[in-house]
């Protein structure tokens, strides 16, 4: 039976979405599967653990409208690793970026497929998600949670595809709603909506 | 302000030039970000990490005219420009607003640019057309009112710079 390896690419690891993102693949998948998250120090180990699994899914959040640092100096060290006898697993992909338009994400999709190319890989399935910093906290995580259901069914029928979901709002009220999420944020940390707003830097 | 912004040395002295920077990446200490919305949240505009990033990006915010040379990694920035650039988010505010009906981080105090992207490397037609796309995204997000992207081999990076320099020093 094959497996399915989830590799959170989150700079925030342990704390991020992209761990939630991850765990509802986990259980929704009907394959066994392991997670692991990229640190400065395993990046060779992944790498022979990669080998083991049929299927890896990358997990990430877009950073600066692309590939996070973390996550892009996990592939140059894969890169180097994957010799012509290396076998190769499928490459999917669950990109989540903060903004309500997923296709903001699709630079970072491009630049993952030309990765694969480059390096023989097979691309899988890609789920790009909108608004991904907070969806999981509203009552659209529904709407998450189904399209990954349906990510980890291409995975195991190999029917690989591209899903797109996001919070279906208007552009109006995905500001007013993320302007208070803010708020929100930074009143949990005592700063107020004002300071926050500062002009000044440093 | 003019600013040069490189992750690699070249052969440039602004030392006579109050109003342009140069800034070679591989002679800094950069941590990547960690995604802690500090800079947004608990701290604003001031990132909690205190490495040389923190006298980088007030300067990216304060230049009105920018060239960043970077070599390119799948279509994208290699890792030191990628690096600064996710640190340079205490420019931005965590709030969003629409620009050309896309949402986009509000910009605290920084002026539009006229940006010029030095992309080097071995760079193949499939890769350039990815970086552009990229660039045009980032255009959103860094505020450039206007941006032109040059591809050029390692070995010709130094006269294409200086190129792009020598016309700055006319305008």
């Amino acid at each position: 039976m094959e497996k399915i390896l989830i590799i959170n690419g989150s700079p925030r690891a342990k704390k991020s979405n992209s761990k939630q993102y991850g765990e509802l693949l986990a259980s929704y998948a009907q394959l066994e599967s392991e997670t692991v998250v990229i640190t400065k120090r395993n990046h060779a180990e992944i790498c022979q653990k990669i080998t083991e699994y049929e299927h890896v899914v990358f997990v990430f959040p877009l950073y600066a409208d692309s590939i996070p640092a973390t996550l892009l100096q996990f592939l140059i060290v894969w890169e180097q690793h994957l010799t012509a006898q290396t076998s190769r697993p499928y490459f999917h992909a669950i990109v989540n970026c903060g903004f309500i338009e997923a296709m903001q994400n699709d630079v970072c999709i491009e630049m993952l497929q030309f990765f694969c190319q480059k390096n023989k890989l097979e691309m899988g399935s890609v789920l790009s998600i909108g608004s991904g910093e907070a969806i999981l906290g509203t009552p659209f995580k529904v709407f998450v949670q189904w399209k990954i259901r349906q990510f980890a069914r291409s995975l195991t029928q190999h029917r690989f595809k591209k899903y797109e979901i996001t919070m279906p709002l208007t552009k109006k009220m995905y500001i007013k709603a993320s302007t208070q999420y803010w708020i929100n944020y930074g009143k949990r940390n005592g700063v107020t909506q004002a300071e926050m707003a500062t002009m000044t830097i440093e | 302000m003019k600013l040069v912004l490189s992750d690699t040395a070249l052969p440039l002295d602004f030392s006579q030039q109050a109003d342009a920077s140069y800034i070679n990446l591989d002679e800094l200490k950069i941590a990547t970000c960690i995604g802690c919305f500090g800079c947004w949240t608990k701290t604003p505009s001031k990132c909690v990490i205190r490495d040389d990033a923190t006298k980088v990006y007030p300067i990216i915010a304060k230049s009105e005219h920018v060239i960043y040379v970077s070599k390119l990694q799948y279509g994208g920035y290699d890792l030191p420009m990628k690096t600064m650039l996710e640190r340079a988010i205490p420019t931005q505010q965590a709030f969003i607003r629409l620009v050309d009906g896309e949402a986009h981080h509000v910009q605290r105090n920084v002026p539009l640019k006229a940006a010029t992207i030095i992309a080097y490397g071995n760079i193949c037609q499939q890769e350039q057309a990815i970086f552009e796309r990229l660039v045009a995204r980032n255009a959103h997000n860094m505020n450039f009112a206007s941006v032109r992207v040059i591809f050029t081999s390692e070995a010709q990076l130094e006269t294409v710079v200086m190129e792009e320099v020598a016309a700055w020093k006319k305008s």
